[in-house]
């Protein structure tokens, strides 16, 4: 009889560090020096999950790319696009375009979200997309996205005063009430051997686990982790799908 | 209860599944629980047959997961939304509180011994039909898959007798759960509407609960979210637990993440709010499917169905997950909404329900004959108010054919094999299942009732003999 494999319970939440140690960071954290939160960019985070065990099931299945933009008339817009792999190399593909109010919360205006599913062959499956429009109708500065929020993030203050209460719309599509985001602290974090001070966010809310937002030194959002769940910025995401 | 009485309960319990009285006389139905020709042909000219089906599938969700159900503690309006819409059962009751054996039993109507899925991963006997090959061939409902199968592989583009519009990601059911809905709501977007459809929706959430046990099992001492101070559930009243309970149970518990951790109450407290934030996403993501089906016109030609493979231990006798047979992990919800068909509203807190019940209930409701030696039966007749059965009894099976349960209206009976410790609550005065009753001298003559209950049931079945512990259920207690 085949011996059972030895797998150690990893025990306890995700953080910078346990992400480190349980080996998704394949490198220390892109350079942030030229990053502006206020202004153009373009962040890519790798989507990495976690079965609770150190030695396996542990695995890249996506990315998401938020691109920032702004125009003359301080006009935000956000791009989003975010692919994510499934069993028998089937993906879905969700790309939107919000536009947002310039508040803390990055609140959508107005927003196009498509979905479409590629095949194991390359072909996207017309059957199963989906697209939808939509209208911001109320309480338009106490609502946000959960993509808007990897913006939003990166501007605001890093002070113990900062707490938001709002509404989200996850996936542009379901609504999330009762959420609160606030600044929880400093912490120096060892990644890839280096020591990095990094400012965390916490959300707290219905429909959703703490999530938690880490930031470097220059307000550029690294990492988000969410319970099983982590978003690492990474610039060769892409190649997880590819 | 004095013998008598049990002595009549039990002869009514035995033919359950072999006479039903129905108001305006008795019709005889056969020994497997299908009926004759001619009675089926008369029942088939007056019961309207809906155009579509959907059959949601959560995992891992305990019954009292419901805000219009009762639950304090969870938002779901999709869920309430069903639940109100329709009849949903109080006493239901997974077939096999296991992933795949219990979904073996859902999709085929067949005991999770006689499926061969006595244990998760294992594929279902290739002489069985699946749900989706009876109606393939049975039916013109054409039939997609999405979302978590486990018979064998978790996830698989490649079902028998459907069509898969999405596979999922191998255990994660935040993500996957979102990528299935989206999926779903593109079919049901795009669809033609001239073809009948038979779609099951089989999300993973709130299984992710595993993977929070593991990412929490070390006690931090102190609350991570000193926010949440004082938002977390109170522990249920049943958190204590029996020390003479069956070895199996007693070793599952101390292997589980709390013990090994070594838990606080604060820490158990944690658990049971991080579970109800599960269930908020995938009614989050049952309710995109159901948008859709309201958008796309289909929700009053549509019967839907929900249950779940297994429930949650839930701190309730300090235990989590499934594989038991307490009711926390064995019962699951079991929600019928077909509007102007079904009456909405109605809770139904009288009828057992099974798992079982699912594959004949849904070829009743096709206008077809269920395959041969249905363990389950037709629920439709008690959906709509027609008539009600005079008796009941439910069994489930669990831990890799090792142990079985009956669940009679009033009490259930539970044994492992090769462990002396059986268990017999009266689930009316102790619903919590506190006080095991098997060594009273009072419930002597109910304890083996229950257990020629169990053989009997067990004769019935056509387990395969490769199967572990085949036929051992078939002398218990004799």
């Amino acid at each position: 009889m085949a011996k059972k494999k030895q797998r150690t319970i990893v025990g306890s939440p995700l953080t910078p560090t346990l992400l480190d140690e349980l080996g998704a960071l394949s490198e220390s954290p892109p350079s942030s020096e030229d990053f502006k939160p206020d202004g153009n960019w373009v962040n890519t985070y790798r989507i990495w999950t976690c079965h609770g065990y150190r030695e396996s099931g542990n695995d890249n299945v996506g990315f998401l790319r938020i691109r920032r933009l702004i125009d003359s008339h301080r006009s935000l817009t956000l791009k989003v696009h975010q692919e994510v792999l499934q069993t028998d190399a089937l993906v879905n593909i969700v790309e939107a375009t919000i536009d947002c109010r310039d508040n803390q919360l990055a609140s959508p205006i107005q927003w196009k979200v498509s979905s479409r599913f590629r095949g194991a062959d390359g072909k996207y499956i017309s059957e199963l997309s989906s697209n939808d429009n939509g209208v911001a109708a109320e309480r338009l500065d106490r609502s946000t996205g959960d993509w808007c929020l990897f913006e939003a993030v990166q501007r605001l203050k890093i002070s113990k005063e900062t707490v938001l209460s709002f509404d989200m719309l996850e996936g542009l599509s379901l609504l999330k009430k009762g959420q609160r985001l606030s600044y929880s602290g400093l912490t120096k974090t060892k990644i890839c051997n280096e020591e990095i001070p990094l400012h965390c966010f916490v959300q707290l809310g219905n429909g959703i686990l703490p999530t938690e937002y880490w930031l470097d030194e220059h307000h550029r959002l690294l990492m988000v982790t969410s319970m099983n769940k982590a978003y690492i910025l990474d610039d060769k995401a892409e190649k997880v799908i590819k | 209860m004095n013998k008598n009485t049990t002595t009549e309960q039990f002869a009514c319990l035995v033919n359950r599944r072999d006479f039903i009285k129905l108001s305006g006389g008795a019709v005889a139905l056969l020994a497997n629980g299908t009926l004759t020709s001619d009675v089926f042909a008369a029942r088939q000219s007056r019961n309207p047959k809906p155009k579509n089906i959907l059959l949601i599938i959560t995992d891992q969700q305990h019954i009292d997961t419901i805000a219009a159900g009762g639950c304090r503690h969870v938002r779901t309006p999709a869920l309430d939304r069903l639940k109100t819409s329709g009849v949903s059962f109080t006493q239901s009751y997974s077939a096999n509180p296991v992933c795949s054996p219990a979904r073996s039993c859902v999709f085929t109507g067949r005991t999770s011994s006689e499926t061969a899925v006595y244990v998760n991963g294992r594929p279902i006997r290739s002489d069985i039909p699946n749900l989706g090959q009876w109606f393939s061939q049975q039916t013109d409902y054409e039939t997609f898959y999405a979302g978590k199968w486990h018979l064998p592989r978790t996830y698989t583009s490649n079902i028998p007798g459907f069509n898969v519009i999405n596979t999922g990601i191998g255990g994660f059911g935040y993500l996957c759960d979102t990528v299935m809905s989206r999926a779903c709501e593109g079919f049901l977007r795009n669809r033609s509407k001239s073809k009948p459809f038979l779609l099951a929706a089989s999300f993973m959430q709130p299984h992710d609960i595993c993977e929070w046990l593991r990412l929490n099992m070390d006690n931090p001492q102190e609350i991570r979210y000193p926010q949440l101070a004082g938002k977390f559930p109170e522990l249920p009243d049943n958190f204590e637990f029996d020390e003479n309970e069956p070895g199996v149970i007693r070793k599952r518990r101390l292997g589980n993440e709390p013990f090994k951790g070594k838990w606080n109450k604060e820490q158990w407290r944690y658990y049971l709010w991080s579970y109800y934030r599960n269930i908020e996403y995938v009614d989050a993501e049952i309710g995109r499917v159901l948008k859709a089906l309201e958008d796309c016109g289909y929700i009053k030609d549509t019967l839907i169905v929900l249950t779940s493979d297994h429930g949650e231990g839930l701190a309730h006798h300090q235990m989590v997950r499934k594989n038991t047979l307490y009711d926390e992990a064995a019962r699951v919800p079991l929600l019928f909404s077909w509007p102007g068909h079904i009456p909405e509203n109605r809770t139904d807190t009288t009828h057992l329900a099974s798992g079982l019940d699912i594959m004949p209930t849904l070829c009743d409701y096709a206008g077809i004959r269920p395959p041969k030696n249905m363990r389950g039966r037709s629920l439709r007749s008690i959906l709509e108010g027609r008539f009600a059965p005079t008796d009941n009894f439910i069994v489930t099976e669990v831990s890799s054919n090792t142990g079985r349960m009956v669940r009679t209206p009033s009490f259930k009976y539970i044994t492992y094999k090769d462990d002396s410790v059986e268990q017999f609550f009266d689930m009316r005065t102790d619903p919590g299942e506190t006080k095991n009753l098997a060594a009273s001298s009072r419930y002597a003559s109910a304890l083996a009732e229950h257990r020629k209950m169990l053989r009997d049931w067990e004769s019935r079945l056509d387990v395969p003999s490769s199967i572990p512990n085949a036929n051992v259920w078939r002398t218990v207690g004799g």
